[in-house]
This record gives structure tokens, sequence and C-alpha cells, in this order.
């Protein structure tokens, strides 16, 4: 036995020290933490300024000033203001706002059902035009055929302007390596961004107004355009397009002839994901003026009205859907190169004929007849709908409390509460000392060295204390998230059913704006602390039981069936085998995690959670406050940029091939 | 052979990759050996001052293991690979000196290429790939179907014009390469390794194919393979590769008769000798106590097709060169190399 013991000892004496010296280390901060409760925490009071947050306002009101005389404004933002409103606004007259002397939009309603089930129709198919037609008939029914229709005209807008830029650069991307390092860190810093961030700032230079909300809309999805149109083009196989150098093509040449005709999946598949992330985004934009459905459900969330808020959050999910499945359609539609026999195109010939017809048939009675413009106002569903969800949420939150307040009660007491007088209640020198040493161990000194220089730019901003007190949430809602999502990850990693059922579900999940996930979560949990992290954890447990499924999946087979030849168990072979080897995904996992939590703990501001999204919020409607709002925004990147460095660079240390 | 006479005259060709590649050429860490050139400058030489003449019709084969720098060197000769320095050239024009117009104008009239991994597009049907060149070039639809379907017949692929590229087997996907590469009529064909994807059976059809096609139609060939049995079917010539040079060049019975070194003895070793060398590497003088038989046999025969006559004499056969005697051989000779005796 005492033979057999000695080469553990050996083993790993690395690994076994840091984890030591991380536990010491929270066992030193919790002493320190309690003997120092209370002291130097930099607490403000929310209707309190500091200098900074002073000096902040007075600038955004010196930018307002210049609004109409300032240079900038004259000849750079007021001018992509009025070109983006007028492109707005064209495509809103469309099918959502009264034109110029009509009392009507363009297209009735009826003439707007039309056209969508025809595009569905030619870019998939009729099953998929009819569930389309269905979704939209749905969101008047729900008496919302007007928002839902400003959304959608929101959506189109913001979705065609983020594709006239983001295909072209990322086409660029594609083909230079000069221009792919050049954009890579503006893409990175936008995947990290949590949205709240800079609907303030954008609306201090371009109003209030559905310009600037898709304005803001555009940073947020044209860099998922980009990333996607680049990443297709790397992919295609190298030998064709050497073929095509080889025959002498010229660069444009092999671009339109063979580059873009085998990257055009990846292409679609970015589009379709620059559809979702517009739609999420229009959605809260309601923040800064978008017109549609995010105006009900931030009235909703203001005065707590679960029921209504149920159902303009209805609404916005039937459109993601609808918008999702038919963008999906296409591309499986895409799937294969070769195109569909003769009969089958006589066949779908025929078929665009006809819904061709019956569309413009459709569109002019939808411009002549009251019945085919206006939604009928007898189909509305709205009051059950909200009536139905309200009794639903009483019945649960009644007959299931150890579910909703239990739960809430559980982890606000056991972990929330230490967590955050640990972190936000304690001295901040202390604070940032410890998170330093906490990012030296994980991530190495030059983490630690951002790390330091990040928390002292927070303590300046004078924000440090609602800082933490976000931080604390992201911290509990990202644990629990993590929690759940190996478990499931595992799951689906080791299972094919288990992936089969979940992945129609995760896929779902991921696509929904976090906005919507708030309503539910309020009426279960009410306006609390807990609502915003079980919005958190909900919101970003799809992305996290992807990426450790994926990374469990990749284990090598090899290395599993040697392991069970040597006799392990089903246990064994999951915590000795697969999860360390999986380690880069979980790590992985959890960055994505955090950042998708922390993107979400923001916008609980709205729910009761305070810290920095409330601030957000509040600098948004009191003017005297909208300096610390803007600070605020500012440390919420500062705080989402020290956790993702924080993570990089711990899997970076994690994945380095060791000598 | 001089320039003139050539086909493909490759001159001192390089080709260097890492921070100061001009550098490395001419200095006296060229001459290092590949692992220590990376070392000391961070540089690697792919393509290390390679030069050889291709006759016109003449089938050259470049072999080498993967990493020999073999594939480097023929995307060096159609500049898909800037090479570092070095001269290539064709019918009397430097194809490295040549503009980028003018490169495009030569890669689509004078020299094609056939790939490993075939690099069709896949959302062209297989008439539109064979005619891809001629539709760069700007050649009209019809005239470019037209000879699109001369090549169809030509590579056996009657029948698939309208097929797609992945309704074909791996075999007829190189047809499809073959034919798009035949399309511009090119004086020299390019082929990297272009039978490494497929099956055996089919390999050796190809092979056939590819042999077939040359003797009709008489283009200049650089052909790149690991396989030396292929090497050794198709090639007039073989040039060795290593670490990105040439360890040694000549006829594959220059190689298997005189190995330049233990790495090209190594290569060849388990090749039959007998199915690659002629009477005339066997040949002798005869021996005091040997008297000839009347029978005869020219020298460029090889070993294995040899044998029934040699066997059946009853005594040493002469080797003649035309008419000149070579020396003799009888059957003792013969078996001591189909017997793998050294």
């Amino acid at each position: 036995m005492t033979v057999r013991s000695e080469p553990a000892l050996v083993a790993a004496p690395k690994k076994i020290r840091r984890s030591w010296l991380l536990a010491i280390l929270f066992l030193v901060w919790i002493v320190l933490a309690r003997v120092t409760k209370g002291k130097a925490t930099l607490e403000l009071p929310v209707p309190e300024n500091t200098k900074f947050t002073t000096w902040a306002g007075d600038v955004a009101d010196s930018i307002r000033g210049n609004r109409t005389d300032g240079a900038a404004f004259k000849y750079f933002f007021n001018p992509i203001r009025e070109f983006i409103d007028g492109f707005v606004t064209i495509i809103r007259e469309f099918i959502a706002i009264p034109t110029g002397n009509s009392s009507i939009p363009v297209l009735g309603w009826l003439g707007v059902i039309a056209v969508i089930g025809f595009i569905v129709y030619a870019i998939s198919y009729i099953r998929m035009a009819i569930a389309a037609v269905l979704l939209i008939f749905a969101c008047g029914a729900l008496g919302l055929w007007t928002d839902s229709m400003d959304t959608l005209a929101m959506t189109l807008a913001a979705v065609i302007l983020s594709l006239a830029i983001g295909i072209p650069v990322g086409i660029w991307a594609g083909l230079s390596d000069r221009a792919l390092k050049a954009v890579t860190p503006i893409l990175d810093l936008a995947q990290i961004l949590p949205t709240l961030v800079y609907l303030a700032p954008l609306a201090l230079f371009f109003l209030i107004g559905p310009a600037s909300a898709t304005i803001a809309t555009m940073v947020y999805s044209i860099p998922i355009a980009v990333r996607l149109t680049a990443f297709g083009i790397r992919g295609v196989p190298v030998s064709p397009v050497e073929a095509g150098t080889s025959m002498g093509t010229t660069t444009r040449q092999l671009l339109r002839k063979v580059q873009l005709p085998m990257a055009s999946r990846t292409i679609i598949l970015g589009i379709n994901q620059t559809v979702m992330a517009a739609l999420s985004f229009v959605v809260i934009a309601a923040l800064i003026g978008a017109p549609g459905l995010g105006k009900p459900v931030v009235e909703a969330l203001i005065i707590r009205n679960v029921g209504e808020g149920f159902v303009a959050g209805l609404a916005v999910v039937l459109i993601a859907i609808m918008l999702d499945r038919s963008t999906s359609a296409a591309i499986q539609k895409e799937k294969s190169f070769v195109p569909p026999s003769d009969a089958d195109r006589k066949r779908r010939k025929f078929g665009l004929i006809i819904g061709g017809i019956l569309t413009i048939v459709s569109i002019v009675l939808s411009r002549q007849l009251a019945w085919a413009a206006y939604f009928p106002e007898q189909i509305n569903v709205s009051d059950k709908v909200a009536h139905a969800a309200d009794s639903f949420i009483v019945w649960v939150t009644e007959n299931l409390e150890f579910l909703t307040a239990g739960l809430s009660k559980v982890v606000t007491v056991g972990v929330l509460n230490p967590l955050e007088s640990v972190l936000s209640n304690s001295p901040w020198f202390l604070t940032v000392t410890m998170i330093t040493l906490i990012s030296l161990i994980l991530g190495g000194i030059r983490s630690a060295f951002i790390t330091v220089v990040l928390l002292l730019a927070i303590v300046a901003s004078g924000l440090w204390f609602d800082t933490m007190i976000t931080f604390t949430q992201t911290i509990v809602a990202t644990l629990l998230t993590m929690a759940v999502g190996v478990v499931l990850g595992v799951w689906i990693g080791r299972s094919a059913r288990a992936e089969r059922m979940l992945r129609p579900i995760l896929d779902a999940g991921q696509t929904l704006p976090a906005f919507v996930y708030l309503i539910p979560m309020l009426g279960f949990f009410g306006p609390s602390r807990f609502t915003a992290i079980a919005t958190g954890i909900v919101y970003s447990i799809p992305i996290v039981v992807k990426i450790v499924g994926q990374g469990i999946r990749e284990v090598p087979t090899t290395m599993i069936e040697a392991a069970t030849s040597a006799g392990s168990t089903k246990w064994q072979l999951i915590t000795k085998v697969q999860l360390p080897a999986a380690k880069k995904s979980l790590l992985l996992a959890t960055n994505q995690g955090l950042i998708f939590v922390l993107a979400v703990v923001v916008i609980g501001g709205f729910v009761g959670a305070g810290g920095l999204g409330y601030l957000v919020i509040l600098g948004g409607s009191k003017p005297q406050l909208q300096g610390k709002g803007l600070v605020a925004g500012f440390s919420i990147l500062l705080l989402g940029v020290m956790i993702d460095r924080i993570a990089q660079y711990t899997v970076a240390r994690n994945s380095a091939p060791k000598h | 052979m001089s320039d003139n006479t050539s086909a493909i005259s490759v001159k001192n060709l390089w080709q260097v990759f890492g921070p100061n590649p001009e550098k490395i050429v001419g200095s006296p860490d060229a001459s290092l050996p590949r692992a220590e050139l990376r070392e000391k400058t961070g540089n690697t030489a792919a393509v290390r001052d390679v030069s050889f003449d291709v006759a016109p019709g003449e089938v050259f084969v470049v072999m080498g293991l993967s990493g020999s720098g073999k594939s480097t060197l023929v995307r060096c000769l159609t500049r898909l690979i800037e090479p570092t320095a070095g001269s290539v050239v064709m019918h009397g024009e430097d194809v490295l000196k040549a503009t980028d117009a003018r490169l495009r104008e030569l890669r689509r009239t004078q020299f094609s290429m056939v790939f490993q991994n075939f690099g069709l597009l896949p959302h062209r049907k297989v008439i539109d790939n064979i005619a891809f060149a001629l539709e760069v070039n700007g050649v009209s639809k019809e005239k470019r179907h037209a000879r699109a379907n001369e090549v169809i017949e030509l590579v056996g692929l009657q029948g698939f014009a309208q097929a797609y590229p992945e309704q074909l087997s791996g075999g007829m996907q190189q047809r499809v390469g073959l034919a798009r590469a035949l399309a511009v009529d090119p004086e020299v064909l390019f082929l990297d390794e272009p039978f490494s994807a497929l099956d055996p059976l089919i390999r050796r059809d190809m092979q056939t194919e590819v042999m077939r096609l040359h003797k009709e139609l008489g283009k200049t060939m650089v052909f790149i393979t690991h396989d030396l049995a292929e090497a050794l079917k198709v090639g007039n010539r073989i040039a060795i590769m290593r670490d990105g040079a040439v360890v040694q060049m000549g006829t594959a019975e220059e190689l298997i008769a005189h190995p330049a070194d233990d790495y090209v003895a190594d290569f060849t070793r388990d090749v039959p000798k007998s199915h690659v060398l002629t009477v005339r590497t066997i040949a002798r003088p005869l021996a005091a106590n040997e008297t000839a038989t009347d029978r005869t046999i020219q020298a460029g025969t090889i070993i294995r097709d040899a044998t029934a006559a040699v066997l059946e004499a009853n005594g040493p056969v002469a080797v003649l060169d035309g008419t000149n005697l070579v020396g003799y051989i009888k059957s003792r000779d013969i078996l001591q190399v189909v017997g793998g005796g050294s």
C-alpha cells in the first residue's frame, strides 16, 4: 500500500497548490471582511452624485446643447440620423404607420400577412409559410397588431442596414488577413458589451427615437453578420479556391464564382443570427424610443403588470419563432448544391404563381376594404391570455411556494447575502486586493495587472458599491448556471437521445430576447435581486449546455474506451475522464455564462435588482442623474471586460502545452 | 537540355517560409538541414535549390514523402505559392516574371492543374465545372459547352454532363478534374497527387487512363506522387525529393540500379527489380567455360519480359543494343534478380 501511494503524492503538485491557495485566500477574505464589515464601502445613496458623475452629466448636457450648431452634429451625426430615420419611416409606412394622406399603411393587415406568407414560401416551404401566417395572425389576435408590425419593421430596417454593412466587411475580413486582424478586437468587444451599456450614449448623439434605436440595434447585430460572413469565406475548402486560381480567375471572379456560392450556407446562417439579434435588440431599444412591442413590455415591467407583460412578451416570442424558423428553413433548403428535379421545379413555379396572384389580390383588398385594412377588433384574446397568465402565476406561487419563494429565499440568504457582504460590504481596498489575487492565481500576472487597473478605474468612477452589487449577482447567477449547465451538458454530451430532446428547447431558448424572460420571472419571484438572477440563469443556460455538451462529445472515443476497459464505473468515467478532458470547454462555457449573465443581470435593474443596471435606467428618466447613468453604463463595460479578461487568461493558461 | 528544347526549365528554385525568406537564399545558412535552419533563423525552407528540365511530351514525376516539399514545388511552378528565388521558364518565358495579368493569361491557356482533393465546385454542374477556365476567359457559353462536351467524351464522362459533383463517385469526380484541366488544351498539365484520395482499384484505372490520355494527346505532364509504384508506372523520369531538395533524378532504372543514397535505396527496396531493370543492367561478358547460344535479346527489354525467352534457351543469350553486342545473360542471372539477391 505504501509503495502504491507514492506516485499519487508526486503527481500534479502544482494543481493542488493552486486550489489550496484559493481556499486559503477565501478563508482569509471572509475573516477580514467580517472584521472590517461596513467600513470604506464607498456606498453612494441613489439620488446623490459625485463630482465625476456631475461632470459626466454636464458633458452630456453640453453635447445636447451642441446638437443644432456643432460641426460634428451638423455634418456627421444629424445627417446619419436623418438618413436612417427616413429609411426606417419608409419601411414602417409599408406595414405599421399611416402613409402621408391615408389612414392606413401601404399594406393593410391582410396584405402584410399575404406578403409574409409569400416571402416565406419563396425562401423555404409551404408548411413554413402557413406556420408564419398563423404566427403573425396570432400577434394580431393578441391585440398587438400595430406594435407587432412596428417591431417587424424596425427589425427589418436594422437587418437590411446591418447586412449592407456587415456582409461587405465580412467578405473583406474573409479575404484579407490584415482586415481580419483589424476587425477582430472590435468584434470581440461587441460580443462582451452588455446591451444596456450603449443605449444612453447613442441616444445622446442621435436623440431618442427610431433612428438611435436602429443604430443601437446595428451596433449589436453588425458584428454577427461580419463574423459569420468572414467565417463562411474562410471556411471554403482550399482546393476549389486553388483550382479557381490555377485556372486564371481574377480576384472578383474567384469571389463571385467560387467563394461566395460555397460560403452561401454560412452567410445565410449569419443572416438568421443577425435577424434574431436585431429582433431581441429592437425590443430592448424601446428604452430609447423604439416603437413596437418593447414599449408594452417595458411599461408592464415598470408597473409590475405580469399579465399584460406576458401578452406583449408572447407576441415577441411568436415573431421570434416566425423569423427563426423561416430563416432556418431557408438554410435547410440550401443544404444540397444539387437543385430539385424538373418536376419539382415546375410544381414550385406553379405554386409561386398562384401564391403571387393571391398575394396581389390580398394587397389590393387590404388597400380598398376596411375589414382587410384594419385588423378585426372582434378577434382579440389579449384579456383572456393576460388573465390566464396571471392566474397561472398565482397558482404557482400559492401551490408551489417551495419552488418560488422557497428557492428565492434559499439562494438569497444562503449565497447572495453572504457573498454580497464580502464583496460590497467590506472596504474597497480589501475587495480590490482579493479579486486581484484571485485573478493572479487563475490567470497569471498579466491577468492580475489588467484586473487591478480596471478595478481601480471602477473605484475612481465613484460607483464601486453598485458595481459590487451587480458583480455579486453575476457571480451567483453564473455559479447556479454552471451547476445546472454542466449536469445538462454532460447529459446531452453522453446521450444522443438527450441531445435530440433538449436541442430544440436550447435552440428556442437562445433565440428569445432576454427582456422577455423577465416577465414570468417577475411573476414567480416578485421584484427582487433573485428575479434578475433567475432570469440570468434561464437566459444563459442554453449556451452553457451547448458548449459543455460539445466538449464532452469531443472527448476522443479511444480515451473513453481505454477507461471503460480498465473497469471504470459510469461516475468515474464522467469525473475522471470526460470532465477533465473537456476542461477547456468548461472554462469557455463559464466565460460565456458570465458574459450572458452580466448582460441580463443589469437589465434586472427593472425588477428591483438594484446595482448598475438600475442606475442606468434611472439615468435615462431623471435628468439630474443622467451623468450617473452614463458612468454606471461605463462601469458595466469595465466589469464585463474584467470578467472576460480573467476568463480568457485562465482558458489560455489551461490550454497551453505543458512542458 | 537547354531552355529552347525544354517544355519547362526550372533553375535554382527556392521557397522559404518565415520572417525573412530572401535573406536565406544564397547565405551559408541555406545549406543547413531544415530543422537547424528553423532553429537558427525561424525560417522553413520548403523547396531548396531545385533545378530540372522537362522535355516536351515527357511525363516527369516528382516523388517524396509527405512534407518533402513536392506539393509546394508544384504550387511554385504555377505560382499558387510565390517562390522566393529562382526561375521557371516555359516555352522561353519566365513564369515568375509574368505580371498578374500575364499570369492569368498563362493559367487560362498554357497550363492547368489537377488536384488531390479534386477541387470541384459543388454548386456547378459537371459541364460548367469543366468549362470554368473558358468561362473566366470570356468564351461564349455555346463555344465553351461545345468544347466541354468534347473533353467529356475524351475522359469517358458521357451522360454525366448535367450531374453535380456530389452525385459522382471519387473516381468520376477526378475524371471531371482531368477533363477540366484538359478543356483549355494546355501545353503542360500539373497533377498534384491526383489519385491519392482514391481506392486502390480505382487508382489503377485512373493511372491507366492518364497514360492513355498521354499517349493520345502527348501533353507534357508534371506528376506529383508519394507512391513509388505509381511513379514507376506513369513516369518517364522521376525526381525524388527530401526535405525540400531533389536527392536524385533519373529514369526508374537509374534510380533502382544506382540509388544515390540510403534514402533512395530505402525507397526502392521493395520494388521488384525484375519489373523495372532492363537486361542491359545484368549483361556480362561470357565466362570461359560458357558457349553462347544463337539466341539474342534487345538490351532495352525489361528483365521480367525477357524471362521466358532466356529460361527456354540452353545457355547464355546475347544482349544486343541494336546490332552491337552488350554482353550475355543466362537463366541464373535472371533468377538472381527475380529471387531478390543483390
